[in-house]
């Protein structure tokens, strides 16, 4: 026992670099602003209104929630802007202006400050909010039926809508140039490949997401929907439609990659990114929505958890019982 | 950034965002076009999204509203919707081919004459 050596550790002087949540939240809007600006540039000013509202509302309930609570005042952190701009995105640029004040409620305050406020929420806020608008309003969320009376001069039939109900002939229509130039019906600011997959690798370049989910999640949407168009190309569509159309690409960098409902080790995040993705094309080629991100990612965000137990062993840490 | 600043600057723009959503709803109301884009026919077998600008527009169809609109009156264009006289099954007028038959008879025979089917109901309807 004489020999036995004490390991001292100290306290590291950290450095604390000077970046925080407001700093991400700046970046997270500031990636998010090409698929928005084009959003608003193909639909209009009521996609402006639409997103304007939401994101307002969003800090609004956050504000209202922090003085009912008794807690410090907490919109200067942009986490509840990026909620509602988020939100704001998935959405049709028709949306009744109540419709975004129930989501945006919705999203804050039961999607996040009930759990305890920033870090704590279990589930994306946003998506907790398009998830029960959709089950509540399914209409309000139809983009083929929200947005009749729109005539951008392309084809403005929901893609994976035509590929659902009327199969793989009707998706003709459809080039993979419009697809990707946000050319296509859909949310307000999940139709803009390109933009989204600037500000997706911005994000991960600046190191805000982590590119372990997105590129798993877009790893497991291609596998999987390649792995039906191969078992049966007559009835399914290949991976290259499905990565540029409905919420991939914007459930790929904003949505599955949110920080307190999203793994923080290696292995977690492959899995839940890569489940998801084949959950996502589950739902769509053999579930009863025409998309299944919103679902796929809202299942994972449960599993997260769950995931997250998939850990290293801590180095030096004795086995009491070998 | 202080704290302050971020508060500061937050309340101006949840500030300035909700005045201009309002004024967007308020000035950018959601109206009808006088000539719809596209239609929704609601039907319990499945909506149908009917597209009424391939249908006038000579790229496409190129038909005269009396094509259709077997009523058409230039006076009043309203007057030229189907359901005007077509009613439901529930509110059926005997003289008048409920809205489902008008419908069917009106697309499925055009369509066929074209040699362009349709054979299966969901060729249209969302099933």
């Amino acid at each position: 026992m004489a020999d036995r050596k004490l390991f001292v550790a100290s306290h590291a002087p950290f450095w604390h670099n000077g970046s925080g949540v407001s700093s991400r939240s700046f970046n997270m809007i500031l990636a998010a602003m090409p698929a928005v600006i084009m959003g608003i540039m193909q639909f209009g000013a009521s996609a402006l209104g639409v997103v304007a509202l939401s994101v307002s509302s969003a800090m609004l309930w956050e504000l209202l929630m922090n003085r009912l609570m008794k807690r410090p005042v907490s919109i200067g952190d942009g986490n509840a802007a990026v909620i509602g701009l988020i939100f704001g995105m998935l959405l049709p640029s028709v949306m009744p202006w109540w419709a975004i004040l129930t989501g945006t409620f919705i999203a804050i305050v039961v999607g996040k400050q009930i759990f305890g406020g920033i870090g704590c929420n279990p589930l994306n806020p946003s998506l907790v909010a398009v998830a029960i608008l959709t089950l509540s309003w399914n209409s309000l969320l139809d983009f083929d039926e929200a947005l009749l009376n729109f005539d951008p001069g392309f084809y403005m039939v929901y893609p994976l809508g035509a590929l659902k109900h009327f199969g793989v002939s009707a998706i003709s229509n459809y080039n993979i140039q419009d697809l990707i130039m946000g050319r296509q019906s859909g949310g307000i600011g999940s139709t803009f490949g390109l933009g989204l997959i600037i500000g997706g690798v911005y994000l991960i370049a600046r190191g805000h997401i982590r590119w372990e989910i997105s590129v798993s999640f877009l790893a497991g949407i291609f596998l999987t929907s390649w792995i039906f168009n191969i078992a049966d190309p007559s009835k399914y569509t290949g991976p290259v439609f499905h990565v540029f159309t409905g919420y991939t690409l914007i459930g790929a960098f904003f949505l599955a990659t949110e920080d307190s409902s999203s793994p923080v080790n290696f292995i977690p995040m492959l899995l839940y990114g890569f489940i998801g993705g084949i959950i996502t094309i589950l739902i769509r080629n053999i579930g009863a929505f025409a998309d299944g991100t919103v679902f796929a990612i809202l299942m994972m965000n449960i599993a997260n958890p769950l995931l997250d137990r998939i850990k290293p062993r801590a180095m030096g840490k004795g086995i009491e019982y070998a | 950034m202080k704290l302050k600043t971020e508060k500061t600057i937050a309340f101006f723009f949840a500030g300035a965002l909700l005045i201009v959503g309002i004024v967007c709803y308020a000035a950018f109301p959601q109206r009808s076009p006088d000539m719809p884009v596209r239609i929704m026919f609601k039907s319990l077998a499945g909506n149908v999204l009917f597209s009424h600008t391939e249908h006038v527009s000579e790229d496409y169809y190129g038909y005269e509203c009396t094509d259709c609109h077997h009523y058409y009156d230039e006076e009043d264009p309203g007057s030229i919707s189907c359901s005007e006289c077509h009613m439901t099954e529930s509110d059926e007028d005997e003289d008048i081919p409920k809205r489902s038959d008008a419908m069917h008879s009106q697309c499925i025979d055009c369509h066929k004459e074209s040699g362009g089917g349709p054979d299966e109901c969901s060729e249209c309807h969302v099933q």
